[in-house]
C-alpha cells in the first residue's frame, strides 16, 4: 500500500474534530469571535430591520447576491475545482499513447499535415517526435498513463478522460479565454461566474468562486479568465493568495483590534439602518448585509487559507510546502473549500509550455518535473475528497488550454537546445472525476500519431456543456440578457458529452 | 409636502377620466406595426423566422422577406387577406404539428385579432420608432387643479423635462416628491459635475442664498474637475488603458488622448466636431496635432505581442472591435451579432457589417509591437528642425514630395513593416517585429510599389560588423538595386541609401552576406522599409546639412502616441465578407456603405471615416442624439430613459418617457447645437432632478428602479468617486491634471503578468493623491480597488457598469491605507473641535454634508469611547497603528477610527 493511502487511513478521526468547528462557524455568524452583531438575514439574531416589512418582500438576492438558488434540475455535484495547467501540458508524455508516433520519430512531417496550416512557431517541415515518457495500462480500466505521474495512476479508475478535446485557438491567451469563458474574446463571464451566478454560494462567509494560482505566474489570459464579464463582478473569482493577504485588504489594519473592528462595523450598520428608514432603499440593506460579511470573512478567509492547521499527515499525503505559493498547498486549499461549501475553485499552475527553448520548457526535463510537481498532490486531492465522502459531490476537471504537436518544434526554422512541442489545438487529452462521471471512462481517440481526433471529439464548448449539466443547468436555457440578446456560456454551441456520464 | 399627496389624488381622478374618455372617443384606431405586431414577432416568432433561421423559407424581420414566396410557392401574408393569408391560418391550426408557434402554447385571441386586424389594414409594415427620427413633440399641459397645493407644481416644474415627467406621473396617480435640502442637493450636483463633493465656499454660497442654484450649476459645470468626472464615462466606452492588452499586456503610451477628453469636454466641444475628430481627425484638411491625437480613440484596440500569433488575425480582431465599438457608442447597436450572421432582430443583413467594416480597413496599423503609426511628440528644438526640414522641402520639391516628407517626419508612415516579408532561408520572422538574417541570408517582399521612390529608408538593428545587404529586383539573380554595408549600431536605427528607380510593380529580394560570422547567427534585424523621393534642392547650399538634419529628427528618440492613419492608395485592403464571421473565409467583396435601415448617405461626403462620421452626426440619424442624451441621462439618474442604454434597438426596453428623449434629441441637436454640457445643464435644472430621494418602503415598492421619477436619484458613486471623495474630504486630493498615468499604493504582488518585467512603482509625492482618472490602468491587472467598486478593465467598450454592492467593497474603505489614511487626516482635522462630541460632528458634517441626528452621534460616540478606552490602556508606544511611523494619542486614534467609520457609512458612499 502506498504510504498516501495509508496516511489516509490513519488520520479519519482528527479530521472529524475539525469538519465539526467549521460547520458551526459556516451556519452561524455567532461561531465566530462571538459577534455580538447579529445578522438580519442569516436568522441569528435580527438587527430588528426584519427581511419583511409591511407588506415589502425583498427576494434573498436583494439582500445577498450569493444567496443560493436552485439550479434547473437535480445536480450532480455542489461544487467544481478546475485545475488548469496554464501553458498547456503534452498529452503524447501523459495520456495519450502513440507507439506509431515512436516508430515515426525522427522522420519528416508529412506535407498533408502542414498544408495550409498555421503554428505558433513551427516553421517548414518539422521533424516528428516519438512519446517522452514510458507508458503502461493502469487500474481495472485499462487507461494509460505514463511514468511521469506515478502516483496518479493508482487512481486512474477514479477518472473519465476526454481523449480528442479540440480547440480553435493555438495562442495562450485567447485560448484559455475560450476554455475558460466560451470565447476567444474578452467580455464574456467565465465558468465559475456563471455557476456562482446561477447557483450562488452555500458559504455566507468566503467568497463563491475562488481562484487560486502557481508557478510563479497569472494566465497569460489576465485576469479575464475568472472574470464576471457582463455578469455584475460580484460574481468573479476571488484570488486568494499564499503571500502578502490571501484576499486583499482581508487583515485588519496594525493597532486594530477585532474588537475594536467589530464595534466599527457595529456603528456602521446602526447608523446605515437609520438612513434606511429614511431612503427605503433594500441597497442599504444589503449594504448593512455585506459589513456583516466582510466581517466574517476576515476570520474565515486567513483561517481557511492557513494550511498549518492541517494535520501533518495531510500535509504530507499532498507534500505540500507551507509558506510558499505551490499547487500541491492549492490543492489541500481547494479541498477545504470545498468542503466549507465554495461553489467554484479554481487552480491555474503556470510553466507548462514546453517548446524545448529553455530547459524547464522542454518535454524531457520540464515537463517531467511539472508533473512530478502535480502527480502527489491531485492524486491526494482525488483520495482525500473521496475519503470524506466529497468526490461524490464535487466535479474535478483537469486540462490545458490545447495540446501539443507531434511535431519537434523548429523555431526560427532551426534545431533548438531542448527537445520542445509546439501549440496544438487539434487534440488534446482533459480529464474529469467525481460526482455523476463514469469512473474509468476514456471517450475519444486520436489518429496514430495524436495530430487530430478521429473519433469522439469534442469541442470546448461540448466540455462546458457538461460541466453545466454536472451542476443542474441546461446549458442552452442558462442565459443571461446583454445587449439585445440572451447571451450563454456555450453561445450557440455544446452539447452534452453523456460517455463520460455515470 | 408629502402628506398631500393623498389629497391631490381625488382631483387626479378628474383628469383620468377625461384621459379615458378621450380614449375612448378617439376613431377605431390603426394597428401599428411597430407597437402592436412587432413585439408580438419579436417574442414568438422571430427564433425561427428572423435573420438566422427562415425556417419554411419564411424570414419576418424585413419587409420584403415577409411578402415574399415561402417554400410552399406562395406568401405567408397577403395583404388586405387575413383569411386568405398562410400566417392566419397557421394562428388558428388544431393539428400541433402545423400550428405556430411551433410547439409553444397558441397566441391570445388578441394577439391573433391583432394580426387579423392588420393584415385586414393592408399590413402596413413599419419602422421600429428606434430607426425613424425623433419626433417634434408639444411639451404636455399640466393642468392646475383646484385642491392642489399649487407649490407642489411650482416646486416641481422648472423646465420641460418636468412636463413630461410630471404628465406620467399624474397617469400612474402619483406625485412628485419635495425638493431635497439645499447641503443635499448641492452634495448631489456636486458630484454629479464634477465627480467631488462641493467646496465648502460653493456650499455656503449656495445655503445662504448668495449665489441661484443656476449660478452653482453654470460654476460646476466651467471647473476643470468636471471634465475629469465626465471623461470615466467616455473612457470606459473607448476602452481606454495604459497597456496594450492580452498576454504580454505591455504598456502603451496614450495618455495623451485621455487628456485630449478630458480637455474636450472642458471645452464644451460640441459632439458632432467630437465625434469627427476622434473617427478621422487624421482625414481633416490640415489636421492638427490635437485631432490626430483624438484618432487615438480607435487605438485604444488591443495589440497581440504574444509570440506566434499572427498579426494579420489581430489587425482584423482591431478593425472588428472598431466597428463593434463605433456602433455600440454612436448608435446603441449591437452590430456584432452580424459579423456571422443577419441581425437576430435589428434590421440589420451580415453584408452591412463588412460594408461598416470597409470604412475600418484601411488604416495603416497592423498589430505590431512598436504600435505604427504613432505620432511623434519633439521638444521644441527638435520642432524647429523638423520645420526647417520641411521648409527646405516645400521650397525645393513639389507639393507631393513636401506631403509625403512632413507625413513621413509626424508620423513615419507609410512603411512596409516586416511582418510582411516571405521566402525566408537562413532567416525567420522573429515574431518581435523583425526580420532576422544571417550569412547568406535572404528573403522577399512581393508586390512592391516605390512611387518612384529613389531613396531607401530602413530601420534596422545589428550586433555584427561587416554585413552587406543587397536589395534585387525580383530575385537572386535581378538587377541591384540597392546596396549597405551595416555595421553594429547602438539600439535601432533609421538609415536612407539610394536606391534605382523602379516604376512598375516587382517583388523586392533582399540578401544578406558576411562570411566572417558564424552560419545560423543574427546579422541584423530588420523591421521596416520605405520608399520617398530624394530630397529636393541638390547642389543647393545647405542641402547637406539639411540631409543631416533630417537624418537626425528621424531617429531622434521622442514620446508618441498611436493615432489612425489611412492607408495610401497602393496599400489599400479590399474588404471581404467573412463566412460565418471567419476571417479565414473571405467570400464577396464590399464597399464602404452605411447599413439601409438608417439614415441615407450624402453623396457629397467622402467614402471614408470622415464620410462615416458625418452620417452618424447627421441630424437625420435616428440614434445618435437619442443615445447621447439617453446616457448621460443615465449618468446622472442611474437609469437610461431607455434602461437597456446599451442597445436602443427592437429588442430594447421600451422607453419610460418616449417623448422626452425626442424631445430632448431635438434639443441637444437643433438648439443646443450638440452642447453636451447644455444637455447636462437641462437635466440638473429640472425639478426632477432636485427632488429628495428619500421614501418610503410602500412608495420604494411601487417604483422599485425609479422610472416613474417620484423621487431623486440615490446610488452608489462609482469606483473613482469614491476615492476621490475620501481624499477631497480629508484634503489629502491633488488637483494636478494630465500627464502619464500615476501609481497610488496598492499591496505588493498584484501585477504578476508573463513576460513583462514592468512593475508597478509608486508614486511620490502629490502623485499618490491625485483623481482616480490618472490612475495608471493595466487591462490584466487593473487597480484592485477601482475593480472592487465595479470600474472596468478597459479591454473592450463598455457602455454600463453593473453596480455591485460586496463585501469586498467594505474591505477596501476599511482597510486599505489610501482610506485609513485618508480617515487620520481627517481625524486631525477634527480635532480642532474642543470636546469629542463637536469633533465627532464636524467629521462627519465635513463628510457627508448634512447634520448629524442624535443617534448618529451617539453611536459614533459609544465607537469612540470604546476605542479611547483600548488605546488608553495599551500604552505601549512601540506598538504601530496603521501604517503611521508615530502612534497617535488614544483621543487622535480613536477620531481616526471614528472618521474611517463615517467613511464607511452608506451615505458617504451614496449619491442621495
Amino acid at each position: 500500500m502506498d504510504n498516501l493511502e495509508k496516511l489516509i487511513q490513519e488520520k479519519i478521526n482528527r479530521d472529524l474534530q475539525a469538519k465539526t468547528r467549521r460547520h458551526f462557524i459556516k451556519n452561524c455568524a455567532s461561531g465566530l469571535g462571538g459577534l455580538a452583531l447579529g445578522s438580519i438575514f442569516m436568522g441569528c439574531d435580527p438587527l430588528g430591520v426584519p427581511k419583511k416589512q409591511s407588506n415589502i418582500t425583498f427576494s434573498d438576492r436583494d439582500l445577498n447576491p450569493l444567496a443560493t438558488l436552485p439550479p434547473h434540475f437535480g445536480p450532480k455535484v455542489k461544487s467544481v475545482i478546475y485545475l488548469h495547467m496554464a501553458g498547456a501540458p503534452s498529452q503524447l508524455e501523459m495520456f495519450d499513447y502513440k507507439p506509431k508516433l515512436q516508430k515515426l520519430h525522427g522522420q519528416d512531417c508529412p506535407q498533408s499535415l502542414l498544408e495550409g496550416r498555421k503554428f505558433a512557431f513551427i516553421k517548414g517541415t518539422p521533424k516528428l517526435m516519438g512519446p517522452q515518457a514510458e507508458f503502461a495500462q493502469e487500474g481495472e480500466s485499462g487507461n494509460w498513463v505514463s511514468n511521469f505521474l506515478p502516483h496518479f495512476k493508482k487512481v486512474v479508475d477514479e477518472v473519465a478522460f476526454l481523449k480528442a478535446v479540440h480547440t480553435d485557438q493555438f495562442n495562450h491567451g485567447p485560448a484559455q479565454l475560450l476554455m475558460h469563458t466560451g470565447s476567444a474574446r474578452l467580455g464574456r463571464p467565465s465558468i465559475g461566474a456563471w455557476a456562482t451566478y446561477g447557483l450562488g454560494s452555500e458559504n455566507q462567509n468566503l467568497p463563491g468562486f475562488v481562484v487560486l494560482t502557481s508557478g510563479g505566474n497569472t494566465p497569460d489570459a489576465g485576469k479575464s479568465v475568472w472574470g464576471s464579464g457582463f455578469l455584475p463582478s460580484v460574481y468573479q473569482g476571488v484570488q486568494c493568495r499564499s503571500k502578502g493577504d490571501p484576499v486583499l485588504y482581508i487583515q485588519d489594519p496594525d493597532g486594530i483590534s477585532r474588537n475594536l473592528k467589530k464595534s466599527t462595523i457595529e456603528a456602521i450598520n446602526k447608523i446605515n439602518k437609520e438612513e434606511y428608514r429614511k431612503y427605503a432603499d433594500p441597497e442599504i440593506l444589503a449594504r448593512i448585509n455585506q459589513y456583516e460579511m466582510a466581517y466574517r470573512m476576515q476570520i474565515a478567509v486567513p483561517e481557511i487559507m492557513d494550511i498549518n492547521n492541517e494535520p501533518e499527515n495531510i500535509k504530507q499525503m499532498y507534500g505540500v510546502e507551507p509558506g510558499k505559493e505551490s499547487f500541491a498547498n492549492n490543492c489541500l486549499l481547494a479541498r477545504k473549500l470545498v468542503e466549507d461549501g465554495v461553489r467554484f475553485v479554481q487552480l491555474f499552475d503556470w510553466g507548462w509550455d514546453t517548446h524545448g527553448n529553455i530547459r524547464e520548457g522542454s518535454i524531457d526535463m520540464g515537463l517531467r518535473n511539472k508533473c512530478t510537481q502535480i502527480d502527489r498532490p491531485i492524486t491526494a486531492l482525488i483520495l482525500d475528497l473521496k475519503q470524506r465522502g466529497l468526490l461524490d459531490e464535487t466535479l474535478i476537471v483537469w486540462g490545458g488550454e490545447f495540446g501539443r504537436t507531434p511535431m519537434q518544434e523548429n523555431r526560427g526554422n532551426k534545431e533548438m537546445q531542448y527537445k520542445g512541442r509546439d501549440h496544438h489545438g487539434d487534440a488534446f487529452t482533459m480529464w474529469m472525476a467525481g460526482g455523476g462521471i463514469k469512473k474509468g471512462a476514456s471517450h475519444g481517440q486520436t489518429d496514430e500519431i495524436g495530430f487530430s481526433g478521429i473519433e469522439g471529439r469534442v469541442s470546448v464548448h461540448d466540455v462546458h456543456a457538461t460541466i453545466m449539466h454536472l451542476l443542474g443547468f441546461n446549458h442552452e436555457q442558462f442565459t443571461f440578457d446583454f445587449q439585445g440578446r440572451p447571451y450563454r456560456l456555450t453561445d450557440i454551441e455544446g452539447e452534452l458529452i453523456k460517455e463520460i456520464l455515470a | 409636502m408629502k402628506k398631500n399627496i393623498y389629497k391631490g389624488l381625488a382631483s387626479l381622478g378628474v383628469i383620468l377620466g377625461i384621459v379615458l374618455l378621450w380614449n375612448m372617443l378617439k376613431p377605431q384606431e390603426e394597428v401599428d406595426f411597430s407597437t402592436d405586431i412587432k413585439p408580438i414577432i419579436n417574442t414568438n416568432c422571430i427564433g425561427c423566422h428572423g435573420g438566422v433561421k427562415k425556417n419554411g423559407g419564411l424570414g419576418l424581420l424585413f419587409e420584403e422577406e415577409a411578402f415574399a414566396d415561402t417554400k410552399s410557392g406562395k406568401p405567408a401574408i397577403i395583404r388586405g387577406n387575413a383569411s386568405g393569408s398562410e400566417l392566419i391560418k397557421r394562428l388558428h391550426e388544431h393539428d400541433p404539428e402545423l400550428r405556430m408557434p411551433y410547439e409553444k402554447p397558441k397566441l391570445s385571441k388578441e394577439k391573433i385579432d391583432l394580426f387579423t386586424r392588420w393584415i385586414n389594414q393592408g399590413a402596413k409594415w413599419g419602422k421600429h420608432w428606434a430607426y425613424t427620427l425623433p419626433e417634434k413633440v408639444e411639451l404636455p399641459q399640466v393642468i392646475l387643479e383646484a385642491g392642489f397645493e399649487p407649490e407642489t407644481q411650482s416646486d416641481f416644474i422648472k423646465n420641460g423635462i418636468d412636463n413630461f415627467v410630471y404628465a406620467r406621473l399624474e397617469s400612474e396617480q402619483l406625485l412628485p416628491n419635495s425638493p431635497a435640502e439645499k447641503n443635499v442637493i448641492a452634495r448631489r450636483l456636486a458630484l454629479d459635475l464634477t465627480g467631488l463633493p462641493p467646496t465648502q465656499n460653493v456650499l455656503d454660497d449656495f445655503s445662504k442664498g448668495t449665489i441661484s442654484y443656476e449660478t452653482m450649476v453654470d460654476s460646476l459645470l466651467s471647473q476643470n474637475t468636471y471634465g475629469e468626472k465626465w471623461a470615466s464615462w467616455w473612457l470606459d466606452m473607448a476602452r481606454y488603458s495604459d497597456s496594450k492588452g492580452y498576454e504580454k499586456d505591455q504598456g502603451r503610451s496614450i495618455y495623451p488622448y485621455r487628456d485630449w477628453v478630458i480637455k474636450a469636454l472642458n471645452q464644451d466641444m460640441p459632439y458632432d466636431q467630437f465625434t469627427t475628430e476622434q473617427l478621422a481627425g487624421d482625414l481633416l484638411s490640415e489636421p492638427s496635432e490635437d485631432q490626430l491625437i483624438a484618432t487615438a480613440f480607435h487605438r485604444n484596440t488591443m495589440n497581440n505581442d504574444e509570440g506566434g500569433t499572427d498579426d494579420e488575425e489581430y489587425r482584423v480582431a482591431a478593425v472588428i472591435d472598431r466597428v463593434n465599438t463605433t456602433f455600440e457608442v454612436w448608435q446603441s447597436t449591437t452590430i456584432g451579432c452580424v459579423q456571422c450572421h443577419g441581425h437576430p432582430y435589428d434590421p440589420f443583413k451580415q453584408d452591412e457589417y463588412y460594408k461598416i467594416m470597409a470604412f475600418f480597413n484601411n488604416s495603416r496599423d497592423e498589430d505590431i509591437p512598436s504600435e505604427g503609426p504613432v505620432l511623434k511628440f519633439y521638444t521644441p528644438e527638435q520642432k524647429l528642425q523638423v520645420d526647417k526640414v520641411n521648409n527646405w522641402i516645400t521650397n525645393y520639391g513639389n507639393l507631393e514630395t513636401a506631403e509625403a516628407y512632413k507625413n513621413f517626419l509626424m508620423y513615419t508612415e507609410p512603411v512596409y513593416n516586416a511582418h510582411v516579408l516571405k521566402d525566408f532561408k537562413n532567416g525567420a520572422y522573429d515574431n518581435h517585429a523583425s526580420a532576422v538574417l544571417w550569412d547568406d541570408g535572404s528573403c522577399r517582399l512581393e508586390d512592391m510599389t516605390t512611387q518612384g521612390g529613389t531613396s531607401l529608408y530602413l530601420k534596422y538593428s545589428s550586433g555584427k560588423n561587416g554585413t552587406t545587404m543587397t536589395f534585387r529586383k525580383n530575385n537572386a539573380q535581378g538587377e541591384i538595386l540597392s546596396r549597405l554595408k551595416i555595421d553594429k549600431t547602438k539600439g535601432s536605427v533609421i538609415r536612407k541609401v539610394p536606391f534605382k528607380k523602379v516604376n512598375e510593380k516587382f517583388d523586392l529580394y533582399i540578401e544578406t552576406d558576411n562570411s566572417n560570422v558564424a552560419k545560423e547567427v543574427n546579422l541584423v534585424n530588420l523591421y521596416w522599409l520605405t520608399l520617398l523621393d530624394d530630397i529636393p534642392g541638390e547642389g543647393e547650399n545647405g542641402y547637406k546639412n539639411i540631409d543631416q538634419t533630417l537624418m537626425n529628427v528621424l531617429n531622434a528618440r521622442t514620446p508618441t502616441v498611436p493615432i489612425m492613419v489611412e492607408n495610401p492608395n497602393y496599400m489599400k485592403r479590399s474588404t471581404q465578407v467573412f463566412e460565418r464571421g471567419n476571417w479565414l473565409v473571405k467570400t464577396d467583396t464590399v464597399q464602404p456603405t452605411t447599413p439601409e435601415a438608417l439614415n441615407v448617405w450624402n453623396e457629397d461626403w467622402p467614402t471614408n471615416r470622415l464620410g462615416l462620421s458625418k452620417w452618424l452626426v447627421s441630424k437625420d440619424n435616428p440614434l445618435t442624439a437619442r443615445t447621447l442624451v439617453n446616457r448621460v441621462w443615465h449618468q446622472i439618474f442611474g437609469r437610461g430613459l431607455v434602461s437597456t442604454v446599451e442597445d436602443i434597438g427592437s429588442q430594447s426596453e421600451p422607453p419610460s418617457h418616449p417623448a422626452l428623449l425626442d424631445w430632448l434629441s431635438l434639443r441637444l441637436m437643433h438648439e443646443h447645437n450638440w452642447s453636451i454640457k447644455a444637455l447636462i445643464k437641462d437635466i440638473v435644472m429640472s425639478g426632477t432632478y432636485r427632488q429628495s430621494s428619500e421614501s418610503s418602503p410602500e412608495l420604494y415598492q411601487k417604483d422599485p428602479k425609479n422610472e416613474l421619477y417620484a423621487r431623486g436619484p440615490r446610488q452608489r458613486l462609482s469606483a473613482e468617486q469614491v476615492r476621490d471623495q475620501a481624499l477631497a474630504i480629508s484634503g489629502l486630493l491633488s488637483f494636478k491634471m494630465y500627464g502619464p498615468g500615476v501609481m497610488p499604493p496598492q499591496p505588493d504582488g498584484v501585477w504578476q503578468t508573463v513576460y513583462s518585467g514592468e512593475k508597478w512603482i509608486e508614486s511620490k509625492g502629490e502623485d499618490r493623491y491625485r483623481r482616480a482618472i490618472y490612475t495608471y490602468l493595466k487591462r490584466t491587472s487593473p487597480y484592485p480597488s477601482f475593480l472592487t467598486f465595479d470600474a472596468v478593465s478597459r479591454e473592450v467598450c463598455t457602455i454600463r457598469r453593473t453596480v455591485t454592492n460586496t463585501p469586498l467593497q467594505a474591505l477596501v474603505t476599511l482597510n486599505d491605507p489610501v482610506y485609513l489614511e485618508a480617515s487620520y487626516t481627517l481625524a486631525q482635522s477634527m480635532q480642532t473641535s474642543e470636546d469629542v462630541e463637536g469633533s465627532i460632528s464636524f467629521g462627519y458634517e465635513k463628510a457627508t454634508y448634512s447634520k448629524i441626528t442624535p443617534t448618529q452621534l451617539e453611536a459614533l460616540k459609544e465607537l469612540y469611547q470604546i476605542s479611547f478606552d483600548e488605546f488608553k490602556n495599551n500604552t505601549d508606544s512601540s506598538e504601530p497603528f496603521f501604517h503611521l511611523k508615530k502612534k497617535p494619542s488614544a483621543h487622535l486614534a480613536a477620531l481616526t477610527i471614528v472618521a474611517n467609520a463615517i467613511m464607511n457609512l452608506d451615505e458617504f458612499l451614496t449619491k442621495a
